[in-house]
Formats: structure tokens, sequence, C-alpha cells
């Protein structure tokens, strides 16, 4: 234990830190510029200078270790004339444009000269000069204002691990640059505008916009875009969203954003936001009162329901739409429209997944803390770009990787090719194979480590796999062995590309069987905001609510005894299935609730056609998108920052969403739903979305006593109260092996880029800036052979259609992959995908597709 | 006293390994291979040896630090960014003498336990680049340097690494950064290089010529070499000489020689016999002294007490006709270019005192300037990260000092009377 004394005040420290470090502690605030929490010490400002007993000059606060006996004093008539002097130094060449800059009011080198002055400057010379940039889509520099305290560079070298900005020039020519040249990376982060202590970097979203005290008011709420729940803070002035902010010590961001988190939230004021529920009459929409609508929609589900039964009608649930909605939404189904057909697009990845590994080794096993990665001595990643589908998941790689950990990559993770250490540990395998890989990996720790007895169904599939091992050579496999034997804490981060393989649920076998051998954390990556409480909230065929299966009957009671009402007896099924009992007329009616599946389901044609042939088709969106086109009713829902809620993250935190703005047009998903559900005879009647999460706490075995108040204050980290289930299976389930060599020049795959998600990001006007189309990305051997550079134009065609995109060359491909993304209109890798079931998971295989690629 | 680093320099080949091998070179690495690691820093102990950068620390302490540390690898670097205006004191040995450095690094590496050494050449300094790899090619090929030195199974390898041409780099932790390929920019002590340097491992950095006396201090023995020199700061030490005097070039005296007699003894006195006007006894980061001040012992010890420091003993002699505002206006110009930006005092001081020092020197000084020079100078000194701003303000510092009537001069008369 070491103790100082600052200000006369004794302060207690129980590990070496700055004095700065230690001040900020016991509350007492040492001005800085160049220090920051998240940064290493720098020591460039000097402004943090102190007095301390027994030492002769001033010392620097924030490069001074703290030792036992310190007497300090941070502030004093010597002290306060040096920091005026720095300050003054500071302003020598700062052109005060203090009128006109957008930082004032927050500017960290404004506050501190209105404290310590000084208010005149002896400087009489010209003032240098840096022409302002204006020529990024997100970024405006003024170079001019830079006190070079070279945050902006640390935080991109150091914490997103980008390295996009650099110093370039010497002393008083140094300036921070490029932002976004081509031969960097920028990730558009923005995560050097938080640290920025002056008007140097400012973001276009808003500048000249507002000033920061012309602010109405600042919700925290959580980021609409991906499974990592991220706290945003959103400023508001007249009714619109004037910026997104992180805060330090909120949320398990802790102060990072991403690009679509920081930018991304212009959709929600789109132009084309529905503006009134449209019903369509002889092929066209009109728009109707809501009134008319609900008993529209209500009038011919209860025809459909009267007809053909509960079973023909189908509903797919959002992982968009908060726990309260998906809550509401499964229990309409199952109450009012007596059926247990109740999916989401999540089974094509996360919930797939998610399942599949929690009947094999319960409930909460994915439930491990995002920050808990940076302690990891050996990460595996596999299946996906953590930095590419949840960014802020991806830093905590990177941080690991600087800590020493070894990060092991197989396949394709460019955001984190460049952080391997060893080069070795990135596992190139044939094309769609990563399930043999796992397996061998599997069977290869197995050789060393046995099983833990633990679990007799795993344990006799391992052995089962030992016997024939898959026939592939990896050269790395030995080192990769012994890596992760020695490793004392070992996380396995599984991106959704596994799941989406006609064999997907051998890859997650053996994911789930390394996580028990290896006693590894495991993370799975989940592409949408609340997919976790989607499948929590029971909107899956064969889950009630707390992920209690429907068939046991102990379960089944409890719920009916709570909701009044008998749960139908029809075995529910999976999305891909309804897509097929919808094309075999068994289906006739479908009620989506904020899910375009026409674009987000591979074959869109063939979802399409589907869709077409319903006999009724009710879509709730914010937007008319591809599938809203198609429905005979669409109704206009409330977006993400226009309403209260929960979303249930990757982690299994719950988290509240809070409204921040109001919408003239729409009404909350719940209430749409309670509406319809009444007139159809069952009644709901919920006042708010917490009366929704009190019920929810009721009847829900996890969710026990949840409430708003404990969720706002960030407490609601799993298991929470409840009971978790721990249920195992007596049997792996196992499908027949398709292993198939793909032998075929090109094939297609999907890309996951970082600055779009599809549907919300398309239009948000800045992400549409950084990214404004889609390209086709070929690997440089693979462009070379075609002739292809950069930016040139090319027809891709698959036997499901063609698509007209540039070339994109990618030094991370390495194999004859071509990747397109599925964000924009028009042009979505969807568009031009087949699939095969996998048979267990019922997830859609998305492998094997043929393309072929001719300049146009 | 012998030469002791310039020998044989006058033989033309005296860069070659066969005539180095002639005159007894690499005789002090088999001895030093037959003693234990601590009883060499020992001897250095008592050699008294200190670090020729310009600081003169105790070498055998720098060295017990990082003896003592137990991680490994321990790297070993010479500082041979010899960018200090005025000194080329190296120079000579990296190219006419290169194999006494590269015993002297052997022998430091094995005494430390470094497998590996850096020699972080200046930048512009091409040719001692070709001489040093040519003779690192030579002591690899007969055996003094490899994975098995001599038989011996003593490991240590040795690369030069150029500097790109920055003054900062020559600061130690500046040198590390831009080792590993960062910024050249000055890190903070503590952690000090001999525990944390070069990769965050242990790290020796020493000067060339510090280096350089390794072998002989082996070869005589501590105490020998205690006998050279003066009580306290011992050995040779080489003088840089340039400037206004009649033979300018680098002269291997013992430490403490007076600083008159290096400039009117061997040196041969001011040039066309004009009179000395004032000195800077150890390159432009050590304060001016005025003629009449040049009777002290160039050594670590003396000169604080004449008000100058030894610096890297790069003695710039200037005569009455040299104009010092000008002096002192081109050497803000030079540590303003090469300050690396980092701290606020140096970054922002540096170009400060440039423009007013121009300003002055081109006719344009107003009245107070020199008060706010003086401002300016209490403002930076003492407050920067590293000792480059720390030099700049007392360079301008000793300037107005000792040559204030110069200054009013050009404030007064509005002009700069050398200039025509």
């Amino acid at each position: 234990m070491i103790t100082i004394t600052v200000n006369g005040k004794e302060i207690q420290i129980d590990k070496p830190m700055t004095v700065l470090e230690a001040a900020k502690k016991a509350g007492i605030k040492i001005p800085t510029l160049c220090h920051h929490e998240l940064l290493e010490s720098y020591g460039g400002c000097r402004l943090c200078v102190v007095e301390v007993e027994r030492m002769p000059k001033l010392q620097n606060a924030c490069t001074l270790l703290a030792a036992d006996g310190m007497v300090i004093r941070t502030e004093s008539e010597v002290i306060s004339k040096v920091r005026s002097e720095m300050l003054e130094l500071l302003l020598i060449n700062h052109p005060l444009d203090c009128a006109y800059c957008d930082k004032a009011g927050e500017c960290e080198l404004q506050d501190l000269v209105n404290k310590y002055g000084p208010t005149v400057g002896r400087y009489k010379e010209e003032k240098r000069k840096v022409p302002e940039s204006h020529t990024d889509p997100i970024f405006a520099r003024h170079m001019g204002r830079c006190v070079v305290c070279t945050r902006c560079v640390r935080m991109c070298d150091t914490v997103q691990g980008a390295s996009a900005i650099s110093m370039i020039e010497r002393g008083g020519r140094t300036r921070m640059e490029p932002f976004s040249s081509t031969s960097f990376n920028c990730e558009y982060c923005g995560n050097c505008l938080t640290v920025c202590p002056v008007g140097a970097i400012l973001s276009r979203l808003y500048i000249h916009s507002y000033r920061p005290w012309q602010v109405d008011k600042e919700i925290k709420t959580i980021c609409p875009y991906c499974g990592v729940g991220c706290s945003l803070f959103v400023q508001v002035r007249d009714n619109s969203i004037k910026r997104v902010i992180p805060k330090i010590g909120q949320g398990l961001n802790n102060g990072l954003l991403c690009s679509r988190g920081r930018f991304g939230y212009e959709f929600i004021e789109s132009q084309e936001r529905l503006k009134s529920p449209l019903v369509k009459e002889k092929g066209k929409f009109k728009q109707s009162t809501w009134n008319e609508a609900f008993h529209f929609v209500a009038g011919r589900l209860m025809e459909i329901r009267e007809l053909h039964g509960g079973k023909a009608i189908a509903g797919i649930a959002s992982p968009r739409c908060t726990n309260e909605d998906n809550y509401v939404f499964q229990k309409f189904m199952r109450m009012a429209c007596r059926t247990n057909n109740i999916d989401s697009i999540s089974r094509i990845g996360f919930a797939a997944a998610q399942k599949y590994i929690e009947d094999l080794l319960g409930q909460g096993v994915t439930s491990n803390i995002i920050d808990g990665l940076k302690n990891s001595d050996a990460i595996l990643v596999i299946g996906g770009d953590p930095t590419a589908v949840n960014p802020i998941l991806g830093l905590a790689i990177r941080a690991a990787a600087r800590n020493g950990a070894n990060v092991i990559v197989v396949g394709n993770a460019k955001g984190l090719v460049p952080i391997i250490r060893d080069k070795t540990l990135r596992i190139i395998h044939p094309v769609f194979r990563e399930a043999d890989v796992l397996e061998l990996l599997l069977t290869n720790i197995f050789k060393t480590q046995d099983v833990r007895a633990e679990k007799p169904a795993i344990d006799k599939r391992i052995k089962e796999l030992s016997e024939k091992p898959v026939k592939m050579d990896i050269k790395e496999m030995e080192k990769l062995v012994k890596i992760l034997l020695g490793s004392n804490s070992i996380s396995i981060v599984a991106g959704m590309e596994l799941v989406q393989r006609v064999d997907g649920h051998r890859s997650l076998f053996a994911i789930a069987a390394l996580t028990y051998l290896l006693e590894a954390r495991l993370f799975l990556l989940s592409e949408k905001p609340n997919e976790q409480g989607l499948i929590d909230m029971g909107c899956l065929p064969d889950m009630l609510p707390g992920g209690r299966p429907i068939n046991v009957g102990d379960f089944k009671h409890k719920f009916e005894a709570a909701w009044k009402e008998s749960i139908p007896q029809d075995k529910g099924i999976t999305l891909m299935e309804m897509i097929g009992a919808i094309r075999n007329k068994d289906i006739k009616a479908l009620y989506i609730m904020g899910e375009n599946p026409v674009f987000n389901l591979p074959n869109g044609h063939y979802i399409r056609e589907a869709l077409e042939s319903l006999d009724f088709l009710v879509v709730q969106d914010i937007f008319l998108t591809e599938t809203a086109e198609l429905a005979d009713v669409v109704l206009p829902a409330l977006g993400w920052a226009e309403k209260d809620g929960t979303y249930t993250n990757l982690e299994r935190r719950v988290q509240l969403l809070k409204r921040a703005i109001d919408s003239s047009s729409g009404i909350e998903d719940w209430k749409i739903i309670s509406e319809i559900s009444s007139i159809m005879g069952y009644e709901m009647d919920y006042s708010s979305a917490e009366k929704i999460m009190e019920e929810i706490a009721k009847v829900s075995p996890l969710y026990r006593d949840l409430t708003y108040k404990e969720i706002g204050a960030g407490d609601c980290l799993w298991p929470y109260h409840g009971e978790p289930l721990r249920g195992e299976l007596n049997e792996v389930p196992v499908a027949v092996d398709i292993t198939q060599d793909y032998k075929a020049d090109f094939y297609l795959a999907i890309e996951k880029p970082l600055f779009h998600s599809g549907t919300l990001s398309r239009r948000a006007s800045a992400l549409r800036k950084i990214c404004p189309e889609p390209t086709l990305k070929i690997s440089p051997q693979h462009a070379g052979k075609l002739k292809l550079k950069e930016g040139d134009r090319v027809n891709i065609s698959t036997a499901q259609g063609t698509i007209s995109v540039p070339v994109s060359i990618d030094a991370s491909i390495t194999d004859n992959r071509v990747l397109l993304s599925n964000n924009f209109e028009n042009k979505g890798v969807f568009n031009l995908l087949n699939f095969s079931l996998d048979k267990v998971t019922k997830a859609p295989g998305i492998e094997g597709c043929e393309v072929k690629i001719e300049r146009k | 006293m012998g030469k002791i680093l310039l020998k044989n320099i006058e033989n033309s080949n005296s860069a070659d390994i066969n005539e180095y091998l002639k005159i007894g070179g690499y005789k002090s690495l088999i001895k030093a291979f037959e003693m234990q690691p601590k009883d060499i820093i020992g001897e250095i102990r008592e050699s008294g040896l200190r670090g020729r950068g310009g600081a003169g620390f105790p070498t055998a302490m720098k060295w017990s630090f990082a003896f003592a540390d137990t991680k490994f690898p321990k790297y070993l670097i010479c500082n041979a960014d010899e960018g200090e205006p005025g000194t080329f004191k190296d120079r000579p040995i990296l190219e006419k003498n290169p194999h006494l450095l590269i015993e002297g690094m052997v022998i430091s590496g094995y005494a430390i336990g470094a497998e590996h050494g850096y020699v972080y050449l200046r930048g512009e300094y091409p040719y001692a680049k070709e001489v040093l790899n040519k003779a690192i090619a030579q002591a690899y090929e007969k055996n003094y340097l490899g994975d098995n030195i001599l038989g011996e199974n003593i490991k240590f390898h040795l690369t030069v690494y150029q500097g790109a041409g920055a003054y900062i780099c020559g600061e130690e932790t500046a040198l590390i950064e831009s080792l590993e390929g960062k910024r050249g920019q000055p890190r903070s002590k503590p952690p000090f290089p001999v525990n944390v340097g070069a990769w965050a491992m242990p790290t020796i950095i020493n000067n060339v010529e510090t280096l350089s006396n390794i072998p002989y201090i082996i070869s005589v023995g501590g105490a020998g070499y205690s006998k050279i020199g003066a009580r306290e700061c011992t050995g040779p030490k080489l003088y840089s000489v340039s400037g206004c005097v009649e033979k300018p070039g680098v002269y291997e005296l013992p430490m403490g020689t007076i600083l008159r007699d290096i400039i009117f003894n061997y040196a041969g006195g001011i040039k066309s016999g004009k009179k000395l006007k004032a000195v800077f006894p150890g390159g432009i980061s050590t304060p001016v002294l005025p003629a009449d001040n040049i009777d002290c012992p160039m050594d670590f010890i003396s000169m604080p007490r004449f008000g100058s420091m030894l610096g890297s003993g790069a003695v710039i002699v200037m005569d009455e006709s040299v104009c010092m505002v000008k002096v002192a206006y081109r050497a803000l110009k030079f540590f303003e270019h090469e300050s690396c930006g980092k701290c606020t005092p140096c970054r922002e001081g540096t170009d400060w005192l440039r423009k007013i020092l121009e300003r002055i020197e081109c006719g344009k000084g107003r009245e107070g300037d020199i008060e706010l020079l003086s401002e300016v100078v209490d403002i930076m000194y003492g407050r920067c990260f590293c000792p480059l701003g720390d030099s700049a303000a007392g360079l301008v510092m000793s300037m107005i000092k000792h040559f204030r009537n110069e200054f009013e001069e050009h404030i007064r008369d509005k002009k700069c009377k050398n200039q025509k």
C-alpha cells in the first residue's frame, strides 16, 4: 500500500500509478491536454506540473509515479504561472477562432485558458498557418487549432489499432495526417474525435449545425447496430439527433464506438420513413387510418385461422426489435393466431448456433464478458471478422494481442490479420472446409487432453470423431495444439459463417467440444442488436420465453396459466421450413415484424416468389423495404431512438433503450400487435414497455424480478436472478457427412463489411459517404489472372442472376472465393446465392456457389 | 600520452582488420573472454570511465544496472548519431578505426550479457557506414563476431542501423524509438533504457568513444587507465576543434586539458591573428564562454564551475569578427528545426525564440526584445521533456548574459554591422 498526500488529503493506492491517476482517484483534477485515461502517459503538454516536497523543480504528474510518502500540491501561484505560460505557448500559433469553432463550449483548451490565463499574449510574430481540410467525407480537419497532444494518433495506434493517422513533420510544423488516405486504413470509428481536446478534428455530420450548449437533451441508450450493445449518448436539438457520442465509464464500450454506432444514426430521420399505414388494393398501396388497418389485419388473420387453423399462419420476429416487442409478438402468434410457427432471420446464424451449443453445454455458456477477452492469452477466431461484425469486441481482441496473447485466425478475419504476431498463426484452409479444420484441431487436442467425463454425450462424440480423423494437411496444427494446451485463459470467438454451411453443425459441435475440453470462454458474434433477446423472449418455434422447451409439460402449463390460454399443440417450424411451407401452400398468412427476408435471406428470388404466393402478408417496419412492397398491409413502426425498451446483447447483458426523439407517424411494434390481438379476441392491454417487462419478469424463469430500474443501473448481467436451464442431450445430433471438394474457378461468398449492416445503414448518409456502393472483393492473385484492376466494373453471375459492381482487390483473401456484401439495394449478395439446409440446425448452408466474373 | 583511440589512423589502411591485428588488435577481446563479466565491469569501475556522449555518466554503473536485470535478451547499442553542431570526434574512429569500436562492443556485450549489438549511425555518415559494414564483415570472417566467437561459445552479432537525419535521435530514448522503426521522439524516464530499452528489454547505450575506450582498459587494467587524465575524470578525450582557429581538427588529449591550451597550443591559435571573442566548449548545447574565461580544465567535473559543460568536447571558436546575435539566431534555427514537437515549451518556444532573433538580426528588433527573449527563456528552461529545449534556452541565456551589448546595438542601430 502506497500513501501519498495531495493538497493535504491522504490518498492510499494499492497498485503503481502516476500522481495524476492517484489524484484523480481522490477526486482531485490536475489539468492536462495530452493525458487521456484510455491512453498511456505521454508527458507532452507540460500542464500537469505539480510541486512535490523535497524535489527541486516542478514535476509532471502524468509521468511521475506515486511513491510512498510523497507530499504533493497541485495548485499554487508558481504552478498557476507555469500553466499560464504553457497555455501562452500553446496559443501563440493557435488561430483563436473560438467564435467560429464548433468545439467552443466543450474545448479543453478554452476551459484551461479561462481558468489559468493568460489574458494577453506577448507573441507578436506571424502565426503559422495550416490549411483546413474538408476533403474527407466525415472528418473536417483544422490543424491550425491542433495542440499536438497526439491523443488522436495514440488512440488510433494503441486502442483502435488502425494506425490510420500519424504525426508528420517535426517541431512547430508537426501535424496529424492523413485520415483515410488510401495507403492507410481508416476505420471511421471516430474515436479520434472523442479524444481531440480542441477543434482540430470535427465531424462533418454536425459541424456548423449547433453548439454544445444548444443541446435540448442528452439521452443514454443502446446502439441499434450489432449484438455488442454499446452505450450511446444521443444529443438532441429540436427533436432532431445532432450527435451520438460514447462516454468513458459508461457502458461496456467505455468511451469507444465504431463507425456504424457513431455515424450511422441518420436513418432514423430519413425522408423514406413510412408515414402512415398502407393497405394494398388492386396491387396498389393506399394510405389508410390506423383503425381501418387494425381491423383489416385482424379480420383477415381470423378468417385464415378459422378456415385453415393456426398452423397456416406464421410469424417472423426481429432481432432489431426490443425484448418487449418480441415478447408480445410471440405471445400474439401463440395466443391470438394459434401457432408456434415463430422464427427470425437469426436462424441463419446466431440463433441456430446458440441453440445448438446451449443444448450441448447448458444455458449461459456464451455469456462471457467482452472486456474479459483482453485478459486471454490465446484467442481462436473462426468464421468471421470480429472487427467488422462486432467492432468493439474486435478491439478487445486487438488489445489482447497487444498484451501478448496469441491470436489464431482460421480463414479470413481481415481486421485481425495485421495484429497476428506470428504469421503462422493464420490457418488458411480449403474453401468452405472450416468444419474439417475444427474437427482436426479437436481430435489433435483430444490426443493430449482427455475428456472431462462430465458430459457423456459429448465425450462419446469426441471419441467417435477421433476414431476416423479428418484427412487434411494443416502444417500449423502441431504448433496450434501446443499453444492452446499451453495457455491458461483461452477464448474462442466464432462468427456465423460457420453456421452457414451444410455441415455447420459439425463446426458447432467442434467449437462446443473445444470450449469444454480447453475450459475456454466462448463468444458468438452477433450481427443484430437483440438476437439473444429474441431467443430469450421465445421467438423460436420450439422454445417459450426463458429458453424453456415447449415440449416439456411443466413449462408449458406454467405459461398457459400465466397467459390464461392454451399453447397450440402443433409443432412450429423454423424460418427456412416456413418458406418451403409457404411455397407448398401449407402456410397462407405471414406476419413479419421489422424484417426484410426478401433481401436478407439467400436466394432472394425464391423467397420473393414464396411471399408473393401468400394469401395474406403483413409487414411492420419503418421503411418500405423490398419485403414490405409485397405486403397486403404495411404498418409503420417506431425506430430505434423513438421508443423505450430493452435489448439483450451477446454477453446476455440486458440494457435499456430510451426514447430520444418523437416520431409523428409510427407506433411501437408491441402496441400495434396488442391492438390487433385484442380485436382478434385475445386481450392485450399494456400501457408501456415497462409494463411488458414487468410481465416478462413474472413469467420468464430467466428474467425473473428484473426491473427497468435495475436494468437502467447497468447491473443486469447473466445470470440475473433467474434459473438457467442445464438440460443436456443424451445424443449429439449429427447428419450425414456431405464433404464436397470445391474445384470451380470462383465461389461467391458473403462479405460482412465494417461500414454497413443493410436496411438501416444504407439509409444513413454518413455511412453511404464512407462506403457508397458495394464492390466485389477478390484476391490480388485472382484479379491478376483475370487482368482486373481496382475499380474495373464486372458482371457477376450465378444460376440465380447477375449483378454489376466494381472490383476491389483485397490482399486478405487467400482463396478462390470472391466476396460481396448484402447491404445495398438491388446489389445484395443473397440475391445471387442458393442454399441447402443444414439438417440439424435448420440454418441455410451457403456454400459452393459457383460464380462467373466478366469484365463489363 | 600516446594515442589510444586514434592510434595508427595515419596509416591509410587502418580500417583493415589485418592492420588492426598488426598493432595488437583484438588481444583485449581474448583477454576479456578469460575474465568473468562481473570482473570486466569491475575493471571499468576502477578505470573511472565516464560516458563520452555528453552527460559523463559513470559507465560501470550503467553496465551493472543492465547486468543485474534478469530479463533477456539484452541489447547493446552504440550511439553513433553524432549530430551536435561542431562535433566530429567519433568520425575518425568510425572511418579509420572501426575495429577498435567492434572490439569494444564485443567485450561490452559479453560483460552485460547482450548477444546483439546495434550501431545507430548518423544519417549523414554514408562513408562511415561503408567502412563499418566492411569491418563487421571482416570481423565475422575472422570469428570475432558470430554465434561462437573464437570457439569460446560466446555469441555476439552486430548490425549497423542508419538514422534518417534527426538530431533528436542522438537522445538515447528517441534513438531507441527510431531503431524500433517509430518516430524519433524521447520517451519518459523512468523506466530507463538499462531496464526497459529497445523492444522493452534491458539495453545499454554508449557513445562510440566510450566503447572505444574499453579495449584499452582491458589491456592495461582499470588502475592503469585511471592514471590518464584528471582525477575523477579519467582517460583520453577526443576534442573536435572548429571555427576560427589555424588548425581545426580532432585532438586526442588527456581528459582535463585546459581549453586555452587546446585552442592556442594544439589548434594553433586564432586564424589570421585575430582576437578570440568566445568559445562553445562542448557544442552549441553548452553555454558559451567569453574570451576571458577559457582557463578551464576540459572535463565533466570542472566545466560547470566555469559556467559551462564539457558536452561532447566540440570546441567551436569564434573570433572578434563574429556577430553573436547571428550565432544565436543560427543556433536557434537549428534547434527549432530539430525540435521533435513532443513537448509544448520546446516546440513553441524554439519557434518563438528563433522568430525574435531573426528579427533582431535583420535590423527589425524592437525595444524590449531582449527582455522578451529572457522571458521566453524563463518559460522554457527546466520545463522541456528532454535536454534539447533546455539547450536552446540555455544558449540564448548565455548569449544575452555575455554579449548583451551586441543585442542592444542591433536593436538601436536597426542593423547588424557585419551585414552589408
